[in-house]
């Protein structure tokens, strides 16, 4: 009974994705659904037509598609022909097309949705038609509100003149992209123009922020009205844009519906109320004398102009005209809606649409209607072609240098584009000629959106890419996207830099928001202080706030802390002496104000004296902080912010990857002296003299040879009392050191693999033995020749040969290249010679070809990438520490990391650690490995046929291809990598771990309040597992290497003390948890899994097979540790638990503690 | 442990399929769990061979992956004396071992359960064993001979796997002795065919000259390769109208087949929700 509960519970840990029954429950009903779509698309010939998608659709799996020749061949009609014709030439394939079709339709809105919003809509109108008239009062004076309702807008200062009441609307209408036909799902909302009657208000409120003020209370006014009503479900105020001048009221319907819509109200001033040209951005809305409260005796002051607070009100006069310009564009162009739609996607899928100066819908909209009135694109377009547009002039344009105009007529009296130039960062003039569309948008903010299409559009013109995911579908959060992340965190502090900066005209400009005011000048510091370092520095978009009706408005101070990222220069980033400008040129002067105290002169090589700064740091970890030190330095030089405000994520992770704990070095020094001595010996080897055959390669076929040994080896030197001792003859004569069972385990030295290639020649013998015993001999004779020449110790052996050099032990194995064509051969009965393969000429193929390559191919990829191997080896370690490495082999896991290098889409290739790992983590958890082979172009080596072709192939042969499928250049289809495992299962897991880690993970990094400890992403959760076998410390060699490092360690016979030599050959290759779990396996592996992290874990876990629980009658070949049960008449066998968990401890004498078995999983 | 095992052990031999019966045994006198051996006699007709003597042979299933042969002989030596124990992984006929290799190139036995072969010297230790008491289990490590597990067992495994280089040069020279001599042979045979005999005739045979078919599949492989290129020389492309319409139709044919994988693939798509953006 028990035992099938736990079958069941072991089926519901499994998601549908990889199942095949339940995939088909899924997918039933699109089947009825594309039949219906098929009859749209080719008319009455459908019918037929539609009868392999049912069979396809049955397990959600590619298979390749059946066409008989009649529907092949049969007479095209002319509606075919030209759709056929129209795929072909405009898209890269149908595909393409039919998935913007399938995506559109998933995000525009529905009827149903449509019909809601417009009885909303009308709801919602006729109540603000009967706002109760309220006596006139003071603006200062709000006592007439009611306490329920607080005024969304920040007065300070507080005394203004002028005076209010309320009032029903003059007019209300809808604007912005619902009436427009480009509003889309999710987080509907529709803007609604409320018009404020023009007798509450006067021409000269433009100044002194009375109008904004009016507005606000006005909005209270309507919120007062509003709330007791029941048509209206919840209220709250947000502002436009994350703009505080602007508040509006947020309204959604009552009940269920309420996720479906958000109603926006917009209180706008009568059209023309306003002269647009008291808005000029050089002119002057708010007087200092008034702000500050202190009247200045200057006669000559001229009060500073207000381009943002001008703007912002000048924004509130042409919802109307706006709305009216753009539909007049959509209504000549039928791709309009759909085309501003694929863009909206775009931007929310890089997060640029959304908070203070974001690149909105509304500013999407614009640009089109701006390269349909320049003609970059026509009428007839579709919205793909629209789409490649766009991107392609956002790429080529920089609208912080040369702003652009909608703007038919020259009116004299708007601004100039210089005049915009000069008030703003970014310039983008609407229609009326006189308002800035960007005018909160940020030079960084443009880059970026530069940046992002630039590279889209390099991604959409790469074949072997499907660009629609990597454009349209996949998110890119900053913490992913970026090196680099850090945060400003108490943004209060900015309160002083504004002071620090001498800001206060922008402070004023921006009604006391000193956060935007503050961050285009952090900006540009910090862009001046990184230069070279990155290519991009860009932030997040300060969110808009949304907060209760009945609440104060939230504080500047409130906000969440601010986020920056940094996209680094890997040639430069890690530099650690930055050299200025010669002592003597006058740009020395500003070199040193940036600088302040770091700023030194320093002679260099060329004989030049220069300042120069001199940043911390030796190891390779040390170095990648250095863009940390130098943001810190700065802002808290220039900015006067301490460094406990900046929260700097761009290292956290290589806590687990670090060597040896007390030092800050995370291996990469490491691994450079274990190639430095491999190139040494590699050299050695190729100067034997004496041997019969030459050597034609020397390959290196290890991690550690590639940089991404998760612990690369370290020199190792004996301690000799820790270890027994014995001396074997020959020539060699040497001791060699046996571990003592009382003593702890000894320290475990990684073999490192070294394939040497020995040149074909007759004299090679063509059966499979005697090739073994003539590599044997030359095993013994190359260890015979470097003992000779070069002193080394070696220990030689049928299979390979140690050599113990400068502390490192390297295994070499010679080879002989056509040894797996030998093992192929078999004589067939004609008496033809056949090659079969078989998988000892694979394996020895994998060593020997597959290997080597792979390890070379990487150590060149690991050089263009300096982080390559930190990110190899936190997602080891993390693959490790989940108890997957049995499945996921270290091979696997570099190919796909690999892969996150070769082709980054839609991110650019890692730079740090830590942005790589979480890039490996949501590949693995997001990837389709089901429907799609993970093709790693090492070296570039595949074009686009070879891409096609590996696809048709994997498709064709699904069903006998490894789980996880991963194609190399020189391993087209069989995945050589994975083809012992991942299982199904176990990559399911996978996935939901990694998904898994990685929000935990994410949430962490961009979360300053939480605790820290993104170690439990490395912490695997043990209690899905039947069995723990608990080890003993002492016995398991790699103990210090484990996720949470032990607070004390045993002495394992190493000593750190180069100087002493050492002619006795280490222990090599010891590791009894290795030999432990290869007897558990081998013994045991048909009834059970066994999981242990190879890197220190203490725990092996152990789970039962399902099937081999179920009772099987009793046959002669399937007796293993099974028992005789009788049930009525028949025999049956059941595992042996009991005497099973006894064996556990037997065979792991002194190695286990204990075995716990968590007994109400098991007991039968 | 259930407690249905515990009572039919304590019953007469319990008949299971085939013949057979049930011997507990437990690693140690303290252990508290037991693995059960089933035991018959090794009836294979097909098998005559000296090293399984039909009548003398107990085939035992379910042998721990701890026990060696000296174990297993320890532990059926009261039952008889026991002339050899052969160790397998799974049953089946004997293998055709390899005499002349050494010690260093022969494949390890794979560590897991086994089943085992036991000779006895007498044919009555056979009946003897399966009269084995179910009652009282067999202890495999005794004070006598202890088995030797875990980290003792892996030290002692780790120093016997380190070569001694003399013995190592010694047995690679005596194969390839050996295989040379075998080579020599051949080659010798091979040519006392060749020439002529007694009477001056001279066998015909293949390796004489150059041959007239090809011997290994990839030289086939090419001919036929070879052979298909010549012909697709002759043809000519394009050239008849029937062939340009071939051509068309064969055009169409392709979209047709490209459209429907497009479309299939975004069925599949679909059906897994692959369109939501976010």
């Amino acid at each position: 009974m028990k035992l099938q509960k736990k079958t069941k519970k072991t089926k519901k840990k499994e998601p549908a994705v990889l199942r095949p029954q339940e995939a088909a429950a899924v997918s039933d009903p699109s089947v009825s659904d594309d039949g219906r779509e098929d009859e749209q698309v080719v008319g009455g010939a459908s019918v037929k037509r539609s009868r392999p998608q049912v069979e396809v659709l049955e397990d959600g799996v590619l298979r390749p598609v059946k066409l008989s020749r009649g529907e092949l061949y049969k007479p095209p009609t002319t509606e075919e022909l030209n759709t056929l014709r129209e795929t072909e030439s405009l898209f890269h394939c149908s595909l393409l097309k039919m998935q913007m079709e399938e995506l559109l339709k998933e995000v525009v809105l529905s009827e149903r949705r449509r019909r809601l919003i417009d009885t909303f809509v009308q709801e919602v109108t006729e109540l603000l038609q009967d706002v109760p008239h309220t006596p006139d009062t003071e603006l200062c004076d709000q006592s007439w509100l009611p306490k329920g309702v607080k005024v969304p807008f920040l007065q300070v200062p507080n005394i203004v003149k002028g005076r209010f009441h309320m009032a029903p609307p003059a007019s209300v209408s809808l604007v912005g992209s619902y009436p427009l036909g480009t509003c889309t799902k999710p987080h509907v909302t529709v803007d609604l123009a409320v018009t404020m009657p023009a007798e509450i208000l006067y021409p000269g409120d433009a100044l002194n922020q009375r109008y904004p003020r009016k507005r606000a209370l006005y909005l209270a006014g309507l919120a007062h009205h509003l709330a007791p009503q029941p048509a209206i479900g919840s209220l709250r105020f947000s502002c436009l844009h994350g703009n505080r001048l602007r508040p509006v009221l947020l309204l959604t319907p009552p009940g269920k519906d309420s996720s479906n819509v958000t109603l926006r109200l917009l209180p706008c001033p009568p059209p023309g109320f306003f002269k647009p040209t008291r808005f000029h951005p050089q002119r002057n809305n708010i007087r200092s004398r008034w702000y500050t409260g202190l009247s200045t005796e200057d006669a000559d002051f001229k009060e500073p102009p207000t381009p943002h607070y001008n703007s912002s009100l000048l924004g509130d006069l042409l919802p109307l005209p706006h709305l009216n310009f753009l539909s007049a564009t959509a209504a000549h162009c039928p791709a309009f809606t759909a085309s501003v739609a694929l863009l909206k996607v775009w931007l929310r899928q890089r997060e640029l649409d959304q908070g203070y100066g974001g690149f909105s819908g509304f500013l999407g909209s614009m640009l089109v209607a701006y390269l349909l009135s320049t003609h970059k694109i026509n009428n007839m377009m579709s919205a793909y072609q629209v789409l490649r547009n766009i991107l392609h002039f956002l790429a080529s344009t920089d609208l912080t240098e040369n702003g652009i105009s909608l703007s038919k007529d020259s009116d004299p009296a708007a601004p100039s584009l210089p005049e915009f130039h000069s008030a703003f960062q970014v310039v983008f003039v609407d229609p009326s000629g006189h308002l800035n569309l960007c005018a909160d948008m940020t030079a960084s903010t443009y880059k970026q959106v530069q940046q992002e299409a630039s590279l889209s559009l390099q991604f959409w013109d790469d074949p072997t890419l499907d660009g629609f995911q990597v454009l349209l579908m996949t998110p890119k959060p900053l913490i992913r996207s970026y090196d680099h992340v850090f945060q400003l965190c108490g943004l209060v502090k900015l309160q002083s830099t504004s002071k620090k900066l001498g800001l206060l005209s922008e402070l004023m400009d921006h009604s006391g928001n000193y956060v935007l005011t503050v961050l285009p000048y952090l900006l540009s510091l910090l862009q001046r202080g990184l230069g070279a370092r990155v290519h991009l520095l860009t932030h997040t978009l300060p969110p808009t706030p949304q907060w209760a009706v009945n609440s104060d408005p939230p504080k500047h101070k409130d906000q969440p802390p601010l986020s920056f990222g940094l996209l680094l220069n890997p040639e430069f980033s890690a530099t650690v002496l930055e050299r200025g400008p010669p002592a003597d040129s006058p740009q020395a002067e500003a070199f040193r104000q940036l600088w302040g105290g770091r700023a030194e002169l320093r002679r260099f090589q060329d004989g030049e004296i220069c300042e120069a700064v001199l940043w911390g740091g030796k190891t390779a970890c040390e170095k990648r902080l250095v863009p940390r030190e130098i943001i810190t330095h700065l802002l808290e030089l220039h900015a006067d912010i301490p460094e406990s405000c900046v929260r700097y994520t761009g290292g956290l992770l290589d806590e687990v990857i670090k060597v040896r704990r007390e030092s800050c070095s995370t291996g990469e020094e490491d691994s450079l002296q274990v190639v430095q001595s491999y190139d040494d010996l590699s050299r050695k080897l190729w100067r034997l003299e004496g041997l019969p055959l030459s050597v034609t390669s020397v390959q290196g076929a290890h991690p550690a040879l590639r940089y991404t040994q998760v612990f690369p080896p370290v020199p190792f030197k004996a301690e000799y009392k820790c270890f027994g001792k014995v001396k074997k003859s020959g020539f060699l004569g040497l001791y060699l050191l046996l571990p003592l069972t009382e003593k702890p385990c000894p320290v475990y030295i990684t073999p490192i693999k070294v394939v040497c290639h020995m040149e074909g020649s007759g004299k090679w013998p063509q059966e499979r033995m005697a090739i073994r015993h003539i590599k044997a001999a030359f095993h013994l004779r190359v260890a015979e020749l470097l003992k000779k020449e070069h002193n080394l110790v070696c220990q030689p052996s049928p299979t390979h040969l140690d050599v113990y050099k400068d502390g490192l032990v390297f295994r070499v194995q010679v080879a002989y290249h056509r040894e797996p064509q030998i093992l192929r051969e078999t004589i067939s009965p004609e008496g033809m010679l056949c090659y079969r393969d078989n998988p000892e000429a694979q394996r020895l193929e994998w060593e020997t070809l597959h290997r080597t390559y792979l390890t070379s191919t990487l150590h060149g990829l690991q050089q263009q990438h300096p982080s390559f191997g930190a990110v190899c080896r936190l997602a080891k370690r993390w693959v490790g520490a989940q108890l997957l490495s049995g499945e996921l082999g270290d091979d696997a896991v570099d190919l796909l990391v690999a892969s996150l290098f070769l082709q980054p889409a839609p991110h650019t290739s890692p730079c740090s650690p830590q942005v790589g790992f979480l890039r490996f983590l949501h590949l693995l958890s997001s990837y389709d490995w089901k429907n799609s082979p993970l093709i790693v172009n090492l070296n570039g080596d595949l074009t686009g046929a070879d891409y096609t072709e590996i696809k048709n192939d994997f498709v064709a042969a699904r069903s006998s291809l490894p789980v996880m499928f991963i194609a190399t250049p020189k391993d087209k289809k069989m995945s050589v990598w994975t083809k012992e495992g991942p299982s199904v299962q176990i990559l399911q897991r996978a996935i939901v771990v990694a998904a898994e880690s990685l929000q935990v993970l994410e949430t962490q990094l961009m979360d300053p309040m939480q605790q820290q400890d993104f170690k439990v992403a490395f912490r695997p959760p043990l209690d899905l597992y039947d069995v723990l076998i608990h080890l003993n410390p002492k016995q398991v060699p790699l103990h210090s290497q484990a996720v949470d490092p032990p607070r004390f360690t045993y002495s394992r016979g190493a000593l750190h003390n180069p100087s002493l030599s050492c002619k006795s050959l280490p222990v090599i290759d010891f590791n009894p948890v290795d030999r432990y779990l290869a007897e558990l396996r081998a013994a045991f592996g048909d009834l059970a899994l066994f999981f242990c992290d190879p890197y220190g874990g203490l725990v092996i876990t152990v789970l039962w097979k399902p099937q081999a629980f179920k009772p099987q009658p009793f046959k002669t070949a399937q007796m293993n540790a099974r028992r005789v049960e009788v049930i009525g008449d028949e025999v049956h066998t059941l595992p042996n638990v009991e005497a099973i968990l006894e064996d556990f401890r037997v065979m792991g004498a002194g190695l286990v503690t204990e075995v716990e078995p968590r007994t109400e999983k098991w007991v039968i | 442990m259930a407690p249905s095992t515990q009572k039919h052990a304590k019953q007469a031999p319990l008949q299971l399929p085939g013949g057979f019966t049930v011997v507990p045994v437990q690693f140690s006198q303290s252990s508290t769990a037991q693995h059960y051996l089933y035991v018959k006699e090794h009836r294979v007709r097909a098998e005559g061979s000296s090293s399984r003597p039909l009548d003398r042979t107990l085939f035992v299933l379910n042998v721990p992956p701890y026990c060696s042969e000296q174990c297993v002989s320890a532990l059926f030596s009261d039952c008889g004396a026991v002339e050899s124990v052969e160790l397998r992984e799974r049953p089946g006929p004997q293998e055709h071992t390899e005499p002349e290799l050494s010690q260093y190139f022969r494949t390890p036995r794979r560590e897991g359960f086994s089943v085992a072969y036991v000779v006895f010297k007498k044919a009555s230790s056979v009946a003897a064993a399966k009269k084995l008491s179910p009652a009282t289990p067999l202890v495999l490590s005794t004070e006598q001979q202890p088995i030797r597990t875990g980290i003792q067992k892996w030290a002692d495994q780790y120093s016997a796997a380190l070569v001694d280089t003399r013995q190592l040069q010694a047995a690679v020279d005596a194969y390839m002795l050996e295989h040379d001599r075998r080579k020599e042979e051949a080659a010798q045979r091979e040519a006392e065919a060749e020439g002529a005999d007694g009477e001056g005739w001279v066998k015909v045979s293949r390796r004489g000259h150059t041959a007239s078919r090809p011997h290994s599949e990839p030289a086939n492989h090419r001919a036929l390769e070879r052979e298909k290129r010549k012909r697709a020389r002759k043809e000519l492309m394009n050239f008849y109208t029937w062939q340009h319409r071939e051509t068309q139709r064969e055009h169409i044919a392709e979209l047709r087949r490209k459209f429907e994988e497009d479309k299939q693939r975004i069925a599949v798509l679909r059906a897994q929700r692959k369109f939501r953006p976010y």
